[in-house]
């Protein structure tokens, strides 16, 4: 649980690769015709496992004290929260779409 | 014997009176970062959820006003971001083994990335305000069918004016850092404000990580 755990040049360097990696995949899915709401869904999936890999790894998230990775989950769970209540709302109006 | 004392209380001055020890101290101000980067995901969060709802009301919209966004540049930008990440965690390595040094060349090269990011940024809207295409009621390009076209630019420039903002803070930040560094104010025992800035400079590249996809790649 040390909070000063240092991470070889190496293995940033590895991460950093994978990373580049993946932009160029969301990047060329697009190139490749999906269906409507999966290329959302596999754009958005390839960003939270970019996301994972800068927090667990660059962030320390995976050596570091577990209470930082929870106050992180919260906040993750609040703006769900958020999303799903507004959701609720705008997506089951009768008059769907505002004059704005 | 007097020598080693003195270079022994050198390395503990920075501990405030009211923390037990150094390694408190450190542990204290990361998680008041990550309460901090908390508050953040939220405010960002009213943004993705400004851009979801009005997503659902108008998908043609969104993929229609994307073609305005140049996705090679977005691209790009995201690159930039992304090595400039791995040069902020490069830094920190550097200052967790005493090397004042490369932490200093690791700075200047994570602010050039930083610069970069915002010229390439600077190109883009002066190229969309130039057309016309500017947040809602000032939006007077007529090169889109859609007739609410201003509302996904209105987003478009909340989302990224609000992370461009925060790239200007930690350019800010960043040049702080090497000035302290040069003072040599860090070393092994000591290097907080590198590791803050760099949790910070962090979750600024994953949000650009969103940004990119659900702005630039629409398709």
């Amino acid at each position: 649980m040390s909070g000063h755990h240092i991470s070889s040049a190496k293995f940033l360097w590895g991460i950093a690769i994978a990373l580049f990696f993946l932009t160029f995949v969301t990047v060329a899915v697009t190139w490749i015709e999906i269906p409507d709401p999966w290329n959302v869904v596999v754009a958005i999936g390839i960003a939270i496992v970019k996301a994972l890999l800068v927090l667990l790894f660059f962030m320390n998230l995976y050596w570091d004290s577990k209470f930082n990775s929870l106050l992180f989950v919260f906040s993750i769970i609040f703006f769900l929260l958020l999303i799903g209540i507004t959701l609720l709302d705008t997506l089951f109006r009768i008059d769907p779409i505002p004059s704005f | 014997m007097s020598s080693t004392s003195a270079i022994e209380e050198k390395r503990l001055d920075h501990v405030q009176h009211h923390f037990v020890d150094s390694d408190q101290q450190f542990e204290s101000a990361k998680m008041g970062m990550w309460v901090f980067i908390v508050t953040e995901v939220l405010m960002f969060g009213g943004l993705f959820a400004a851009y979801i709802a009005y997503r659902a009301w108008y998908p043609e919209l969104y993929l229609e006003a994307s073609t305005q966004l140049n996705a090679f540049w977005g691209g790009v930008n995201t690159l930039v971001l992304i090595g400039s990440s791995l040069t902020v965690a490069m830094a920190i390595r550097s200052a967790q083994l005493n090397q004042i040094k490369g932490l200093i060349i690791n700075l200047y090269i994570t602010i050039g990335l930083a610069l970069t990011f915002m010229v390439i940024k600077y190109f883009e809207y002066s190229e969309k305000l130039y057309k016309g295409i500017a947040p809602g009621s000032y939006y007077t390009y007529d090169g889109l069918e859609h007739e609410k076209a201003n509302i996904f630019f209105s987003i478009y420039y909340m989302m990224t004016g609000l992370h461009g903002v925060h790239v200007t803070i930690g350019i800010a930040l960043m040049i702080w850092l090497v000035i302290k560094a040069k003072k040599n104010v860090f070393h092994e025992g000591y290097y907080t404000p590198v590791e803050i800035t760099g949790l910070y400079w962090h979750l600024v590249d994953i949000i650009w990580i969103f940004l990119f996809p659900l702005l630039y790649l629409i398709d």
